[in-house]
């Protein structure tokens, strides 16, 4: 065993032209990668993450160029390389796994087809047979051997886990040294993507290899990397083994993002200041980058380039100030007041009683297939009623039903003690007033020829009879009330960054003066630092104008913040809804713990899931529990045929189970505990 | 300043096929204005002389001088081919963003109705609709218009209708019907400004097929009346000299051929401009 790392990357410089100029991507970034070992780099969007990585396959874009550095894979540099070798390295010694896979697989071929074909172009000699053989053996490493007839399974029948365990199967096909991993689990529900970091860390073991894992999540990277770099605007500006990199960060800009994303151990009303502004490329200072955002900055560090320096062995921090920064942040932290809970005695705001719903599939005469069953819930005003499940689980029709753009097939919604029409065309103005939604995508919810002042007077055009002055005022308020000055309002919406766009979609909602907000996954299209920042501005709204919120999320480390309430579905069946603090404590329905153990950053496993080979539940459930055929804890043929029975706990929450509550306070004991510390 | 390096940063098939356009606007603006002769005077000089300085195409059978026809011509053609595709393009975009977005029974039935008119071969229905026009219509300008409204309708409104399907699906007209919004108020407000794009390459293609079509139904016989000077009209009736004096015949023909070229250079620069904006967004 030598003690030369297998990757050696020093002084990388990359740039990309843009209009013309040269704009400096990566900056003299480097890292060294042992054997057997998890490398994670972290950082916002256009940290230039990627791009290092990127290097260590020989990426070179047409329009980029390589300044400086060198990266020794083996003792040889990789950016010295030509076509042909770099042809011998790829996918052969050092193999990238992409973000995404729908995008990454050939939609035409195959799963069996396209592993082989990795194999055969890099000279895989061993004829059909041991072709097969190792076919076989990568489904079996990725866990794919339990679905049947994979091979011959083209992508689209692949669930978005399996298609990533393909794209795995596929970087390992030539048993590589290393393997880079770009955002893997960014496009996948929290469970699925659980389930592929259990995967990667099994790997690791097994087959020792390397990897370099990229991801803007530093809660996905605490469960699996070995050494965490941190970059911003293209430098690594703080890098440590992941333990010291989250008890002890030295660089600001570490503390901000680890304080922007509610981390699940973390106290849940101590949040810590979230990051401030935002990376500004063109407004980069010549000395350390994140001086303008940076809390800590003294007039000095506009000026000093700030190097990469190792003050303790294996941690390095760029930042000079590093050491009054670790004084001032190990202060205990402040917790805020605990949230008001006058609200038990309010009659409900809206009310859904057995509301079924579903859309109309196939034919023309074919019966609507019902996606959401039998749900009973309670919103009152000025609540936050949080909506959790993975993606599939019929959280985002749940709120289409209530918006009046599906029409429910069975149940009823009544809101402040009146029914509502089923359907929008038949409701009043001011109900439609009354329920404004914002959507997850700001790029898409906002009309890109629109100005956003114009944007904004819209709905005041339609719901009220004001004139042109009051108008303007009123747009300037709301402006205001996101934290956006008044001069935005002559802007289009593509001038303005994803978070800016998300803050008009939820002051267009605001403008009408609503009582109900139906927020559908409004943060996930959004970078973590700017989460933060709309979190605190939901947060702000609700406190200050009583606003009720349908908060759909599957980010539980979101929901606990900001849900007073939450209700927890899993394929349409409501499994467990109560105050946050009581489903946050056991007992637990067996897939609301599946749902928090999932959570990355969670060491709490108690109880697993089944393999995530397992299909999802398309069986016919005959009216019982949908979860039965993931459940780990099922009683027999009961949970397929019987609907569970709903059990009231002391404090006011509901679990639909055929377990009785004591047994399930006892199968989810230790994360309870867990979860319970997290929260005193 | 502005302006002008906005302009040389367009794409150079654009720039060259709005130069073109340019010159032949003009000429159906000023042309009978500068002429050397009046196009409908007859013995300018000796009947079918070849081209020369005094007549840069020639003269035809009446001795009319052939150039000053050929850019008199431009007036009907231009006008006609602009207002033709303009016509199809209006009628079209709104069929096909109502229909686009009511979807539904309505839908269904406009789209039938729409593939019926697509499925007659356009000059059939040109000759067809001409026919049924009557003797009183037929002749005129606008007549020709609107043979050429009729025939881009179907064509415009599928266009439209696709675009229209895929921008109700964004969640900013969910929102406008959130609001209760009128369809018609949605259409104009939320689908048109984001269709335009589309709707504008789509005009200009029409508009490039149009000049030809106006030729074919005059070279029928059916376009505009005869002492009009009108370039397909031109083309036919001095068709039998071809051989003893092409000049006649070339004269128009080459006006026809530079014009649609001129729209064809437009629509390509268009198309990618607008590709362009859409990708980097400037509006």
């Amino acid at each position: 065993m030598n003690d030369r790392p297998l990757l050696d990357a020093s002084d990388i410089t990359v740039s990309y032209r843009h209009e013309g100029r040269w704009l400096t991507a990566v900056r003299a970034a480097g890292f060294s990668l042992s054997a057997n070992e998890v490398l994670g780099f972290a950082g916002e969007s256009g940290s230039g993450k990627s791009t290092l990585v990127g290097q260590t396959l020989g990426y070179r874009h047409p329009n980029a160029r390589i300044d400086s550095g060198r990266l020794l894979f083996r003792g040889r540099d990789v950016l010295g390389m030509d076509e042909r070798d770099l042809r011998q390295l790829r996918g052969n010694r050092i193999a990238l796994v992409p973000q995404n896979p729908t995008t990454s697989l050939s939609p035409g071929m195959r799963a069996g087809a396209q592993i082989a074909e990795v194999l055969t172009a890099h000279d895989f000699d061993g004829g059909r047979v041991a072709l097969r053989d190792r076919l076989a053996e990568l489904f079996r490493l990725t866990g794919l051997d339990g679905v049947e007839g994979m091979a011959r399974r083209y992508p689209h029948q692949l669930s978005g886990g399996q298609q990533q365990r393909l794209m795995i199967a596929m970087a390992l096909a030539c048993r590589p040294d290393v393997v880079v991993l770009d955002e893997p689990t960014t496009g996948l529900d929290t469970t699925t993507q659980k389930q592929v970091l259990d995967l990667l860390r099994r790997l690791k073991t097994t087959t020792r290899m390397s990897m370099l894992y990229v991801t803007h999540d530093l809660a996905v990277l605490s469960e699996i990397a070995d050494r965490v770099g941190i970059m911003y605007a293209g430098q690594v500006v703080e890098i440590a083994p992941a333990d010291v990199l989250y008890s002890a960060p030295r660089h600001p800009y570490t503390i901000g993002l680890l304080g922007s994303r509610p981390l699940p151990g973390a106290p849940a009303g101590g949040r810590s200041e979230p990051l401030r502004g935002l990376l500004r490329r063109d407004q980069l200072p010549p000395g350390c980058p994140f001086q303008p955002r940076c809390a800590f900055s003294a007039p000095s560090c506009r000026d000093t380039p700030q190097a990469l320096v190792e003050f303790a062995p294996g941690h390095a921090v760029a930042c000079q100030r590093h050491e009054l920064v670790a004084a001032r942040t190990s202060a205990p932290r402040v917790a805020v007041a605990p949230k008001p809970t006058d609200r038990e005695a309010a009659a409900p705001l809206l009310e859904l009683d057995g509301v079924s719903l579903g859309y109309r599939g196939g034919g023309f005469l074919a019966r609507p297939r019902p996606v959401v069953r039998d749900i009973s819930l309670a919103i009152r005003a000025g609540e936050t009623l949080a909506l959790v499940g993975e993606s599939g689980s019929g959280k985002s029709t749940v709120a289409r039903g209530i918006s009046g753009l599906l029409s429910p097939l069975a149940g009823r919604i009544r809101y402040s003690g009146t029914p509502l029409a089923p359907l929008l065309r038949q409701r009043a103005l001011a109900a439609c007033r009354d329920i404004q939604y914002v959507f997850q995508n700001p790029d898409a919810s906002l009309n890109p020829r629109m100005r956003v002042g114009r944007i904004l007077e819209q709905p005041l055009e339609v719901f009220f009879r004001d004139d042109a002055a009051t108008r303007r005022r009123k747009i300037t308020a709301a402006l205001e009330s996101v934290q956006l000055d008044s001069t935005y309002a002559s802007r289009y919406p593509d001038q303005l960054s994803g978070g800016e766009r998300q803050r008009v979609a939820i002051a267009r909602a605001m403008i009408v003066e609503p009582a109900l907000f139906l927020c559908d996954e409004v943060l996930s299209a959004l970078d973590v630092s700017v989460q933060a920042h709309i979190v605190e501005l939901l947060d702000q709204l609700k406190r200050s104008r009583r606003i009720a919120m349908l908060f759909i999320s599957h980010d539980l480390a979101v929901v606990r913040v900001l849900a007073d309430r939450v209700a927890v579905l899993f394929h349409g069946m409501l499994v467990e809804e109560g105050p946050a603090a009581e489903v946050f404590a056991p007992p637990y329905h067996p897939y609301t713990l599946s749902l928090f153990n999932a959570v990355p950053g969670s060491k709490a496993v108690t109880l697993r899931a089944p393999p995530a080979t397992t299909p999802p539940p398309e069986v016919e459930i005959d009216g019982g529990c949908t979860f039965a055929a993931r459940c780990p804890v099922r009683i027999g043929p009961l949970c397929n045929t019987k609907a569970p029975p709903p059990r009231r706990t002391l404090n006011g929450s509901t679990i639909h189970c055929h377990h009785e509550l004591g047994a399930l306070a006892t199968i989810g004991g230790t994360a309870g505990q867990i979860m319970e510390q997290g929260r005193a | 300043m502005r302006w002008w390096r906005a302009w040389w940063s367009t794409p150079a098939t654009f720039r060259i096929g709005t130069a073109i356009i340019a010159v032949f606007v003009a000429m159906a603006a000023i042309g009978t204005y500068v002429l050397p002769y009046d196009p409908a005077q007859i013995g300018t000089g000796k009947p079918l002389e070849g081209p020369s300085l005094s007549h840069l195409f020639g003269t035809d059978q009446l001795g009319r001088d052939v150039f000053s026809r050929s850019v008199a011509a431009a007036r009907v053609d231009v006008l006609v081919s602009f207002l033709g595709a303009a016509g199809g393009l209006v009628a079209g975009a709104f069929l096909g963003l109502f229909s686009g977005f009511i979807r539904g029974p309505i839908d269904e039935i406009l789209q039938r109705l729409n593939e019926a008119l697509i499925s007659i071969p356009f000059l059939i229905l040109g000759l067809l609709l001409l026919t049924v026009l009557g003797p009183y219509f037929r002749g005129e300008p606008i007549a020709v218009v609107f043979v050429l409204t009729l025939i881009y309708l179907p064509r415009v409104a599928r266009m439209a209708r696709s675009a229209a399907i895929e921008i109700a699906a964004r969640d900013f007209v969910t929102i406008a019907r959130l609001r209760k919004q009128r369809p018609f108020t949605i259409i104009w407000r939320e689908l048109a400004p984001n269709a335009a794009g589309v709707l504008l390459v789509e005009f200009a293609i029409r508009a490039g097929y149009a000049p030809i079509l106006v030729g074919t139904l005059g070279f029928l016989g059916f376009g505009v009346k005869p002492p009009t000077p009108e370039w397909g009209l031109m083309i036919s009736s001095n068709r039998n000299l071809m051989v003893v004096a092409p000049h006649t015949v070339l004269g128009p023909g080459l006006m026809l051929t530079l014009f649609v070229i001129g729209l064809n250079l437009f629509t390509e620069g268009l198309a990618r401009l607008v590709g362009r904006s859409a990708r980097t967004g400037a509006a």
